[in-house]
């Protein structure tokens, strides 16, 4: 078997990343940028909440709160210290594995209900602690001088280069999701979701392996909400933490078929992509929410395992390519 | 069965590749601005025989995005039905004309976005890019506005802005986005002027929701109040899903206060309002932000009596004309009136001050084009920039610092209390300013 056949498992995922990020390039849409950036952003957190919920089976409703708490972090930094973009995404990012750390040692020993029920819990509490500390406009938030766009060459070029950076962001999702797949860690992580106490008898330290898949998989989110909320102008408490983007992160992850690198990819795209359509289609924009339902009433019902699960158990032959 | 599972997850993946990426086409495009050219004609215009050129025809496309579903929805469809009832009066009159004959209609264009900020950014960009929108509207709401200006700045557009009423917008740097709303810092400024001429000893607690909107209001009122010569006793947030008031309540009594100022939204707003009427804690003086001038609050019943809030604009109150010349101010637009009876006419409901706003919005666009004898982005921009107008709604004009660019200036809140009418019923009646009053403020609201 050559390299790269070794390696198809993640060349399909970054050729669908490449091609989005392209795409507004060919059509010179900035609509179509905008339509990607939403794609890709989710693409990137779903990657990220895969590597929880995919790998080690631990369903996170609050996941969001790494997306919000990093967010918060280097937008407060942007805009209100001064510092350059590149180093509030690191501070966004960094700062979300810190709190997935301290969560992780308290929580992660919970399992099942209870600790998807304490995710919930974390995301709320968060959201009062925000909305109570006065450093980041308590419930005002934080809104950031239109000026702050001239050190990128300006808000348009600023958005544009918003872009390509989410673009970057969700490739990196999707390498470190493919890592610790094809890794002696991400063994165990998949021996954790399948049993984990088998695994640990087997030598898996489930509590360390648990904590650090899930600091894994807070880095992007926290790194995404800065961008987010930098090219948005403004973060309030409301904004950062809604609990139905969580839920909605779920949904992609099952629907493209958790636990594998190209699964949360195609449920973002498809998910995205559908309401991006339905929103401002002509048809269906005042029915969106209800035909976006019904659709995904009908796709759970009928392949529960998701695409990818369910691409691999009809044509086996597809196993090694989607991975 | 497997096929066709095979065939409807093929169908979804086809549909959801091909429409995002086909996007651009399928978007419902309005063609703006539409010209139709005049007829040719290589005659003299002197010329006794050259025949009349038609009017110039121009289609200008106004673009925003409306809440149709979550928890904006109510107040941004009256704002939406404001603005079309605008749109329509305009057209179906035959359009404005400018000096050069170029006779101007409006085509609306809008997506539902859904009361977050998820898409706001990219459905502005849409609007102005697919659907060459000329000029923006704002979503309801200061957040989703406040997405929605980095989007019409960068790409050049006039955002004129109703249901956005955070100060903190407009102090951006912003040059193109143009605010109708009485600033938030200023919305409870009314109420207390009126409080002076009550009770200049009243001792006040400052009871708000802990958000963005109401803190903004409240971080105007206290500096106001306090310059005023007013006691703040007592300053408490709550959470917006509140439903307990009754420790807050404890708080009030503890601190002698005789006016409680402050609320959020309608329904802690309104829930605040019953717990404190039912436990007869003797206030002076309730002024609630949003809940009172909604209809709905007179279901509280005796718990409503007494009650104030502020409004941006009141059918009873309606700004005149006769009150444009005594200031010196230019009129412009319908009466409170006509447009009270229009609405009312096209949506068998009585307008709200959402509603005002955003047939408002529509006025003042029209106002700054008939101005600029224009519809160049630059020369309306000026216009607005130099606008100082009444109409029904009231004042418009707008700061043209480099701080605070677009903030409005011209425009007051009236206050209403919810009063009993001869028949016993509760009826909502203006109270202040006393020039437009309908009824004298009851005060103190209980009994000694």
């Amino acid at each position: 078997m050559t390299n790269w056949q070794k390696h198809i498992g993640i060349i399909i995922p970054l050729l669908v990343i490449a091609g989005l990020m392209l795409y507004p390039t060919i059509t010179g849409k900035a609509a179509a940028r905008e339509t990607a950036f939403t794609i890709l952003k989710a693409i990137a957190l779903a990657s990220s909440l895969n590597i929880l919920l995919g790998y080690t089976g631990y369903v996170s409703f609050g996941h969001i709160v790494f997306f919000g708490f990093g967010g918060y972090v280097g937008f407060y930094l942007l805009s209100s210290q001064g510092m350059s973009l590149w180093i509030c995404i690191l501070a966004g990012g960094v700062s979300s594995g810190v709190l997935a750390f301290l969560l992780g040692k308290a929580i992660l020993r919970l399992r099942g209900a209870y600790f998807a029920l304490a995710t919930i819990g974390v995301n709320e509490a968060m959201r009062a602690f925000i909305n109570n500390f006065d450093l980041f406009g308590g419930p005002t938030g934080i809104t950031l001088n239109f000026k702050a766009y001239l050190a990128y060459g300006g808000a348009a070029k600023a958005l544009e280069m918003a872009f390509y950076v989410v673009g970057g962001l969700a490739i990196l999702a999707i390498i470190l999701s493919y890592i610790i797949r094809t890794s002696k860690f991400g063994l165990g992580l998949l021996a954790i979701r399948e049993n984990e106490d088998a695994a640990e008898v087997m030598g898996v330290f489930a509590p360390d392996a648990k904590t650090w898949a899930y600091v894994l998989s807070a880095i992007i989110p926290g790194m995404i909400g800065v961008l987010f909320f930098f090219k948005n102008g403004n973060v309030e408490p409301h904004d950062a933490f809604p609990l139905h983007a969580s839920i909605e992160l779920l949904v992609m992850v099952m629907l493209g078929g958790q636990g594998t690198v190209l699964g949360p990819i195609l449920g973002a795209f498809a998910y995205q992509g559908m309401r991006g359509y339905l929103v401002t289609s002509d048809f269906f924009k005042d029915i969106q929410l209800s035909v976006s339902g019904a659709l995904l009433l009908i796709i759970v019902l009928f392949i529960p395992a998701g695409a990818v699960g369910w691409l691999r158990q009809r044509f086996p032959i597809l196993r090694r390519v989607l991975a | 069965m497997k096929r066709t599972l095979f065939n409807l997850f093929a169908l979804l993946v086809v549909f959801s590749l091909a429409l995002t990426a086909c996007g651009g086409g399928a978007a419902p495009a309005t063609e703006a601005p539409v010209v139709e050219a005049p007829a040719a004609t290589d005659a003299p215009a002197a010329a006794t025989e050259a025949p009349v050129a038609a009017p110039e025809e121009v289609t200008i496309t106004v673009g925003f995005t409306a809440s149709q579903t979550g928890a904006q929805e109510v107040s941004s469809k009256r704002q939406v039905n404001g603005f079309n009832l605008w749109m329509n009066q305009v057209n179906e009159a035959g359009g404005l004309t400018l000096s050069d004959g170029t006779v101007v209609k409006f085509a609306a264009q809008s997506y539902d976005d859904e009361s977050t900020k998820e898409r706001v950014q990219e459905l502005y960009t849409r609007l102005i890019t697919e659907d060459n929108a000329d000029f923006l509207i704002s979503p309801y709401s200061s957040g989703l506005t406040a997405a929605a200006a980095v989007i019409a700045e960068q790409n050049g557009k006039l955002m004129i802005t109703t249901g956005a009423a955070d100060d903190d917008t407009y102090k951006q740097g912003y040059t193109g986005v143009f605010q109708l709303y009485t600033p938030g810092s200023l919305y409870l400024t009314s109420t207390v002027d009126m409080l002076k001429t009550l009770d200049p000893a009243a001792k006040i607690a400052i009871v708000n929701e802990s958000d963005k909107f109401s803190t903004a209001v409240v971080g105007g009122l206290k500096p106001y109040a306090e310059a005023a010569g007013f006691e703040i006793v007592l300053e408490e947030a709550y959470a917006s899903d509140t439903a307990d008031f009754g420790p807050i309540i404890n708080k009030i009594v503890d601190s002698g206060a005789t006016v409680v100022l402050g609320g959020g939204h309608y329904p802690d707003g309104s829930t605040f309002a019953r717990q404190l009427y039912e436990r007869k804690v003797g206030i002076q003086f309730i002024g609630i932000l949003v809940a009172p001038p909604d209809s709905k609050f007179s279901e509280l019943g005796d718990a409503a009596l007494g009650v104030t809030g502020p409004s941006q604009w009141e059918g009873k109150a309606t700004h005149t004309e006769e009150e444009a010349n005594g200031l010196g101010i230019e009129w412009f637009g319908p009466s409170g009136e006509e447009f009270s009876a229009a609405f009312e006419a096209a949506y068998t409901d009585k307008p709200t001050y959402h509603a005002a706003g955003g047939y408002t919005a529509g006025l003042l666009l029209e106002k700054a084009i008939r101005d600029a004898d224009s519809v160049d982005s630059e020369a309306v921009k000026a216009a607005l920039d130099a606008t100082n107008i009444f109409t029904f709604y009231g004042g418009i004009k707008f700061d043209t610092s480099a701080e605070a660019h677009g903030l409005q200036v011209g425009h007051s809140m009236v206050v209403i209390q919810w009063q009993k009418n001869e028949a016993g019923e509760l009826v909502r009646e203006v109270v202040w300013p006393a020039d437009v009053a309908t009824k004298a403020p009851i005060f103190p609201i209980t009994a000694p």
